[in-house]
């Protein structure tokens, strides 16, 4: 196809966009835009995050002796619970999807915005309300089963369990919806130019999490919606007692919690894919694997689920293929690990923080894949089932995966969102007090689990009390690790420099243009030529406005109206 | 909602471009595309409650339970029968609508869509008649949870599409639609015939199986 036939600035749906609002509550409040809903998904994420981290901080302390004694053996139930519920419901997921899915993946692919603003309007106001809903399950009873919430204790379970339930379906119903939104988006208002295998690797990180949240979360919202009828009105579904099965919630849950966990780490794989070409300035190593492994994770993620359940009492002859998939999912995932490596392979590496979080991921993230594989093999799964191996693994690909990869991206996409550059020394004191406290706090977590120290436990061994203590020492640096970021957050809002369009060269979309992007995001969209990352060579955009890099933004002129409809 | 809403943006850009055509087809698609995987999710629902229900049936020996009047459940299969093809009549009249409207006979349209507005009515009415006379109850036995829930989400869906249809019956005659531009109507019969192929694979499961 020739240049000239693409047509940048044609006439195209990237025209249909509603008028920017003038009043506070248009712009800030119930505002259409995907930038302003991922600064809001943002802010009530980090909101969640630190309500959720400060429960962490309340199990450690009452680990730290043998006997407990800090809370109630009750609060304690509904602490662990909440704890893991709000930040894998209402930070993580909101955060990787909500927050940078909106801000960046539109600008990436040059699009005006969302496919549906609407629903993106609506999927965003459904969280701050799920969030409010679950944590205030502690007035009335907080959930006590933990966050799978198995029955039959689930059913018993105090009243808030059936808050629990509400919750978690809203927000479900909002990663739906959002799903949804971003499937359309990508597959339908690409620039023009834009092939599959040009898009970022970012938004092919974003596609395969929106195929999972639209269809796996919807597993979930059924799973939850029988238990609740079943708490509420006595429709027996789980009750062993009237003929149902707690089989059956495990399956249903699990058919969601596992591709689940693929939902919180595609997307930093995605922020980690932009990071390391962009600040070790050179091209991404095995694009296409990594782009089609995501997928590939995505599809096996929704055959492994009942690895979870190897000590449930399902039929032995499933152990065996569900242990095999399981190990299966490590390839495509070790094929992005060693393109990221070969990336960085004689790469002119800038340790900025962004980079460092990126790096530390790999480092973290591969330790816990490597328990994963553990874990998934039948033999060693029965003995470490259900003991503190299960948290010290999923902290590493939970922490060590998703949080550190959401920090990433905040140190990455922070100018970009704010228009201000956060102090970068601040930053790696965060980075290496974070990594520090991070490995103090979840590896002795690995040896109380082989020693056989169960999980879930408000009173404890007496000797099991030394690697405990070391774990929460290691959790308080952890959470004033996090206030140096907070602090940098703010400090830089009060006070940071004015950020250059394009303060480290990066070659996606989204730096083509000002900090923070107009309302309008391009003035022209502009053409694609190439995927994004051969640097030393020049941009693969044509049609790009250079005013769109100025401060001062008019709205965009109709092209004239001689051009041929369509794009390409 | 969104048609009218589409429509006055359509005015808008309008004034500003030559061929608002080739506009709205960009947005059709994408809107299509939006409804059918709105579709799939809703299959999903349905499917995850249908695992429910074959789960539960194969993990206990005797199936169906047995009921407190120690009677077998059994379903009146011969009215279910005249009620489903009462249901995928309705899918019929739609489909002869969508035929009428694009081959510009708004009157037959009309009564096509009466007709289907009125069919599904008709399902709805029997199945009210059924819950009254099904052997099982809602929280009674793991066989009339599932029975209730998935039948019950099925009537809701068919109740929203008769509030669908009646909403479109109400637009086509205002004048929103044209002959070329009809994708609210597009959509309406693609979620009426989802809601019939639902209703095969429940009249199946419960009366069939």
């Amino acid at each position: 196809m020739s240049v000239a036939a693409i047509h940048p600035g044609a006439v195209d749906h990237h025209d249909h966009i509603h008028p920017e609002p003038t009043t506070f509550i248009g712009k800030y409040i119930f505002s259409l835009d995907a930038k302003v809903i991922g600064i809001q998904y943002m802010i009530t994420g980090l909101l969640f995050f630190i309500i959720s981290g400060l429960l962490a901080e309340v199990v450690r302390i009452q680990l730290l002796r043998p006997e407990g004694g800090f809370v109630s053996n009750d609060t304690y139930n509904g602490v662990y619970s909440l704890h893991a519920s709000g930040m894998i419901w209402m930070t993580i997921i909101p955060l990787m999807t909500g927050g940078f899915g909106n801000f960046v993946m539109p600008l990436m692919i040059g699009a005006r915005d969302v496919a549906f603003p609407w629903l993106n309007l609506l999927s965003f106001w459904i969280f701050p309300p799920a969030g409010v809903i679950l944590f205030s399950s502690f007035l009335v009873g907080a959930p006590d089963a933990g966050w799978t919430e198995y029955p039959p204790i689930s059913v018993q379970g105090p009243p808030g369990t059936s808050l629990w339930c509400i919750a978690i379906f809203l927000i479900g119903i909002s990663s739906t919806m959002t799903g949804l939104n971003f499937m359309v988006t990508i597959m339908k208002m690409r620039a023009p130019g834009m092939t599959f295998t040009r898009m970022p690797l970012f938004v092919w990180a974003q596609l395969a999490t929106a195929l999972l949240n639209m269809v796996a979360t919807v597993a979930l919202s059924a799973a939850l919606g029988a238990l609740f009828i079943e708490r509420t009105f006595g429709v027996p579904f789980y009750d062993p007692g009237r003929g149902g099965s707690p089989l059956l919630w495990q399956h249903m849950f699990w058919f969601y919690s596992h591709p689940a966990v693929y939902i919180m780490i595609l997307p930093a794989f995605g922020f980690v894919s932009e990071i390391f070409p962009t600040f070790a300035r050179k091209p991404i190593f095995g694009y296409k694997m990594i782009a089609f492994s995501s997928i590939a994770i995505a599809l096996l993620g929704f055959m492994v689920w009942a690895h979870h359940m190897f000590t449930s009492g399902m039929a032995p002859w499933l152990q065996l293929p569900f242990m095999i998939l399981t190990m299966i999912i490590a390839v495509p995932t070790g094929i992005k690990i060693f393109s990221w490596l070969a990336t960085l392979w004689g790469g002119m590496i800038e340790f900025h923080p962004a980079m460092l979080f990126a790096l530390g991921f790999i480092v973290v993230f591969t330790f816990g894949g490597i328990t994963g594989i553990f874990l998934s093999a039948v033999p060693v799964d029965l003995h470490l089932h259900g003991t503190y191996f299960i948290p010290a693994h999923i902290h590493y690909v939970l922490f060590g995966g998703s949080i550190f990869g959401i920090f990433a991206a905040v140190y990455y996409w922070w100018p970009k969102i704010t228009g201000r550059l956060m102090n970068a020394q601040l930053g790696v004191w965060h980075f290496w007090l974070t990594f520090v406290s991070f490995n103090v706090t979840f590896l002795p977590m690995h040896w109380l689990g082989i020693l056989g120290m169960p999980r879930r436990v408000a009173q404890y061994r007496p000797e099991f009390q030394f690697w405990n203590d070391v774990a929460s020492i290691g959790s308080f640096v952890l959470a004033a690790s996090t206030l140096l970021l907070l602090y940098n957050m703010a400090n830089s809002l009060i006070r940071g420099k004015k950020s250059p369009p394009n303060p480290w060269n990066a070659r996606t979309l989204e730096w083509q243009i000002s900090s923070p992007p107009p309302y309008y995001n391009f003035k022209t969209i502009p053409a694609v030529l190439k995927n994004p990352y051969d640097f030393g060579e020049p941009l693969p955009y044509i049609g790009l406005d250079p005013s769109d890099k100025e401060d001062h933004h008019h709205p965009p002129t109709p092209p004239a109206a001689t051009h041929a409809p369509g794009h390409a | 909602m969104a048609v009218s809403a589409i429509n006055s943006s359509h005015e808008a850009v309008h004034a500003r471009y030559e061929s608002v055509d080739s506009l709205y087809r960009e947005t059709r698609d994408i809107r299509l595309l939006g409804f059918v995987l709105f579709l799939v999710s809703d299959v999903v629902l349905f499917s995850m409650f249908i695992f429910a229900y074959l789960y539960l049936r194969n993990s206990v020996p005797n199936w169906p339970p047995i009921t407190k009047a120690g009677q077998l459940p059994r379903f009146d299969v011969a009215f279910a029968c005249i009620n489903s093809c009462v249901l995928f009549g309705s899918g019929a009249t739609m489909h002869a609508a969508m035929e009428s409207w694009k081959h510009l006979n708004k009157a037959a349209f009309n009564l096509w869509m009466i007709a289907t507005i009125v069919l599904g009515i008709g399902f709805l009415s029997g199945q009210a008649y059924e819950y009254q006379h099904v052997p099982v109850t809602w929280t009674g036995s793991t066989m009339g949870a599932s029975f209730f829930t998935l039948t019950g989400m099925h009537g809701f869906h068919v109740f929203v599409g008769v509030i669908y249809l009646i909403t479109l019956y109400v637009q086509a005659n205002r004048g929103v639609y044209t002959g070329s531009k009809y994708f609210g109507l597009t959509a309406g019969t693609l979620y009426w015939h989802f809601v019939d192929v639902i209703w095969v694979a429940l009249f199946y499961l419960f009366y069939l199986m």
